[in-house]
């Protein structure tokens, strides 16, 4: 037994160094790239915010210039939305996760996976370059032409913007792909679809809502970009054109997209809430619907963000009674969640706080969402910071809490030790009164009339107050945010070795050491319910099938391939293992999208040439003759 | 493998793959012929004054060229499927010869249409050449990977080239039907 582990040890381990980094296609090493550059952004996301809620915090602030304010709200959008929870999620804990929880070694494409992370780590780039250079984005997250138009916005920002996310569009089209492929496929023999574990259906959600999502952003961003750089006329009314256009086709890719924020949320939830109550999630099949059945109705309700446009009655009548159906698959998993807290054995260690607070904000965002769906008050409140509060209330409060709960409940799994418990509940209070603090008030300014994306306003309105109160809110968040990293910090040093299983955890990374093995799994386990590491009997059988050698897959980068349905194990395959094409056709992408800023038409042909060549390269072998 | 029984031949990873790249992709030819639509419905000149109507003849015969080029795609993918090469490499190739001639046609129709009026004229002609320049690009890639596969070919079957041919004739079966979407979309002014 001892020497068929040190033979699957000798298969996958990892080359050494930076080049080992460069060349990896492991997905738990993916995982961890995406983990550091995502902070990086929410880093300087979160710079973006303090200092635009420092500018807001008196009246007739002088601390930014309008410019520079428009410019960093919007990357400050931007930055939070593509460059931090997107990638957070399916990026970061997606990556690493997933193969663990459905019994895989690795992603189903895992050069594929590579590349998703390079061009999502260039585009990044790309669009912190334009904002140092003075060419930030200035015009919103969504960008509305005609401000967005070369008429108005003669400069380079809104090419760093429609660049830089195409580029970010291309990498989350990758990892939407290899997402579905991987859970479709790769699962572990017995894991039939209905065992497929809550986490991995909300990602399967995210990743269709990704996949048919995008192209319509893209699709936008590329006529703006013909329109701004070859003089076409998509948005210009004088020419046959429509700027309402732009709006149709941003939202119907921007609605889903708040949805794709929200549940890998709601996934890290159903994780978390059956570990820390010992209890089964109710409801399990009607969550799984629930969880798919957002995104679906999240492509049927765009519209609602334009009842100011003046559309006709009838169309807004018709995206209200859409929005108004998300209620139900919301609820449905409202219940769920809570009802399983209180029906089991709840444990409130960090983790569980901070779900305990999503479904808080949730609840209360959703509310304020709900009240969206009457036109009439829509129509009053919309650019104001009513609406600022409602999305700051789901987007973090609901969103980014589960991540934060997230970072601790799998902490002990990453690195081998737990945090410390603690400074990790007060990291919660903190967080949690810092955030109602900052956005509370921003519901009552709203109602007051402030409008939003304004970069000051004068004294006397009845906001200063409110305002200063949100600026406090901001540090205090931040405070708590410090505290959250400075425990996991610490603790990766000092914290008290943690074991394979501190939680007794549902899901089968429970059942490998920490931190997993680069193998992940020394047999591939076999699975018959929904809460496999649960199921002592057949992780026994596991051992057992250890130490007799039978299903260890070790002659090469092998995996198992399963039948989509009933997940029965079809074929076994090869894998790709390090290589280095991925990070070189990133190179190449970046070059081509670069010099497209400048209109450089003829040296971004010359990079997809080389691409091209890459892509040979790409290609030249073949997993099986390695 | 003794340890797991095969239980049922299913597409290959590949070919998953590829279908959902292709998803992807229909969604934004989707999105292009909505836009097209969409445009069309707020202008009441469509096409507008100075530009001519599409003309149906040569579009329309092409298309037809390239619709039949799946069935040669697809015995390629029975040969090979059945362990005979060559015949599996002539059908690739005679198919990649029609897709090669149908595309030389194609750039040589949007020349002449370049000559007539300019992409930068109205709505009209930038919805025009950017959903007929998307749909050949789709094509011109199809070439690509067309040549790259009889190139590897040459040297033999393996499984992995089995599970490329297998994705690269289900990506031309989607550019064809991509392309009946979008000839008739051009066409509509004049159907």
């Amino acid at each position: 037994m001892r020497e068929r582990v040190e033979r699957l040890e000798r298969i996958w381990v990892a080359r050494p160094g930076v080049l080992g980094w460069l060349t990896t296609t492991d997905h738990k090493r993916i995982g961890l790239l995406y983990f550091w550059a995502t902070l990086v952004f929410f880093g300087a996301g979160g710079v973006e915010a303090l200092l635009l809620r420092t500018q807001l915090a008196q009246p007739n602030g002088d601390v930014l210039g309008p410019d520079t304010y428009d410019q960093l709200f919007t990357t400050h959008g931007l930055t939070m939305i593509f460059w931090f929870i997107i990638p957070m999620t399916t990026g970061a804990f997606g990556n690493y996760l997933i193969p663990l929880m459905i019994g895989a070694r690795d992603m189903a494409f895992p050069r594929l996976n590579a590349l998703s992370f390079w061009v999502f780590l260039a585009s990044g780039i790309f669009l912190y370059v334009g904002l140092f250079l003075g060419f930030g984005p200035n015009a919103g997250w969504f960008d509305y032409v005609p401000l967005a138009s070369r008429l108005y916005d003669p400069a380079r920002n809104i090419e760093f913007y429609s660049l830089g996310l195409i580029f970010n569009g291309i990498a989350s089209t990758l990892t939407a792909v290899n997402f579905i492929v991987t859970i479709f496929k790769l699962r572990a023999p017995g894991m039939s679809f209905n065992r497929i574990p809550l986490f991995c259906f909300a990602f399967l959600a995210a990743s269709f809502g990704l996949l048919f999502a995008l192209p319509a952003l893209s699709a936008d961003l590329i006529l703006l970009f013909l329109d701004r750089n070859l003089g076409m006329h998509f948005f210009d009314p004088a020419h046959g054109g429509s700027t309402l256009l732009w709006q149709h086709l941003f939202w119907f890719f921007g609605h889903p997209e708040v949805y794709i924020l929200i549940v890998p949320a709601f996934g890290i939830a159903t994780e978390i809430i059956p570990a820390l109550t010992q209890r089964k999630m109710i409801a399990f099949p009607l969550v799984a619907i629930a969880e798919l059945l957002v995104v679906f109705i999240g492509f049927g309700v765009w519209a609602h963000h334009m009842f100011a446009d003046g559309l006709p009655t009838t169309t807004l009548v018709f995206f209200a009674g859409a929005t108004a159906m998300v209620v139900i698959p919301s609820t449905i998993q409202v219940f769920a969640w809570s009802s399983t807290i209180f029906t089991g054995l709840p444990r409130f260690k960090t983790p569980l706080l901070f779900i305990v607070g999503f479904i808080l904000f949730f609840v209360i965002g959703g509310l304020t969402g709900v009240m969206f769906v009457a036109i009439p008050f829509t129509q009053q409140v919309t650019d104001t910071y009513f609406v600022v509060a409602h999305f700051h209330y789901i987007i973090f409060g609901a969103a980014v809490f589960p991540i934060f709960g997230g970072m601790y409940y799998w902490f002990p799994k990453l690195t081998g030790r737990m945090y410390f418990e603690r400074p990790g509940q007060i990291s919660f209070w903190i967080i949690f009164v810092g955030t109602n603090l900052l956005f509370f008030p921003m519901h009552i300014v709203g109602l007051l009339g402030m409008p939003r994306r304004v970069y000051t306003y004068p004294g006397g309105m009845g906001w200063t107050a409110y305002n200063a109160i949100e600026s406090v809110g901001g540090f205090v968040t931040l405070a708590g945010i410090l505290l959250l990293f400075g425990n996991l910090v610490v603790s990766y040093f000092r914290g008290a070795p943690a074991g394979p299983d501190p939680w007794h955890g549902p899901t089968l990374e429970w059942s490998v050491p920490s931190p997993p093995p680069e193998y992940n799994f020394a047999v591939v386990p076999t699975v018959s319910s929904a809460y496999p590491n649960w199921d002592e009997a057949d992780r026994e059988a596991d051992r057992r099938r250890l130490a007799e050698g039978v299903g260890v897959l070790d002659d090469g980068h092998e995996q198992v391939v399963s039948t989509l349905v009933d997940g029965e194990a079809a074929e076994v395959v090869k894998m790709p293992h390090s290589s280095p094409w991925p990070v070189l056709l990133a190179l190449c992408l970046s070059g081509m999208l670069a010099v497209l800023v400048v209109e450089k038409f003829a040296v971004a042909a010359f990079f997809a040439v080389l691409l091209a060549l890459t892509l040979l390269g790409w290609h030249s072998t073949e997993p099986e003759a390695e | 493998m003794t340890d797991f029984a095969v239980t049922r031949r299913e597409p290959s990873l590949g070919w998953w793959g590829m279908a959902l790249f292709v998803a992807a992709e229909a969604t934004l030819f989707g999105v292009l012929v909505a836009t097209y639509f969409y445009l069309r419905f707020k202008n009441l000149e469509w096409p507008p004054q100075g530009i001519p109507e599409p003309k149906l003849g040569v579009p329309l015969v092409l298309l037809g060229v390239l619709l039949v080029t799946s069935v040669p795609m697809q015995l390629a993918l029975r040969a090979a499927n059945a362990h005979r090469l060559g015949a599996a490499r002539l059908l690739l190739g005679l198919a990649s010869i029609v897709q090669a001639g149908y595309f030389a046609m194609q750039v040589h129709e949007y020349a002449g249409d370049l000559g007539r009026f300019a992409p930068a004229d109205h709505a009209y002609a930038s919805i025009y050449y950017t959903l007929l320049g998307a749909d050949h690009a789709h094509v011109a890639l199809g070439l690509l990977l067309d040549l790259w596969l009889l190139a590897k070919l040459a040297r033999g079957l393996t499984r992995y080239r089995l599970n490329a041919l297998s994705a690269i004739t289900f990506y031309w079966h989607a550019v064809n039907v991509l392309t009946i979407a979008v000839t008739l979309t051009i066409l509509s002014p004049s159907l």
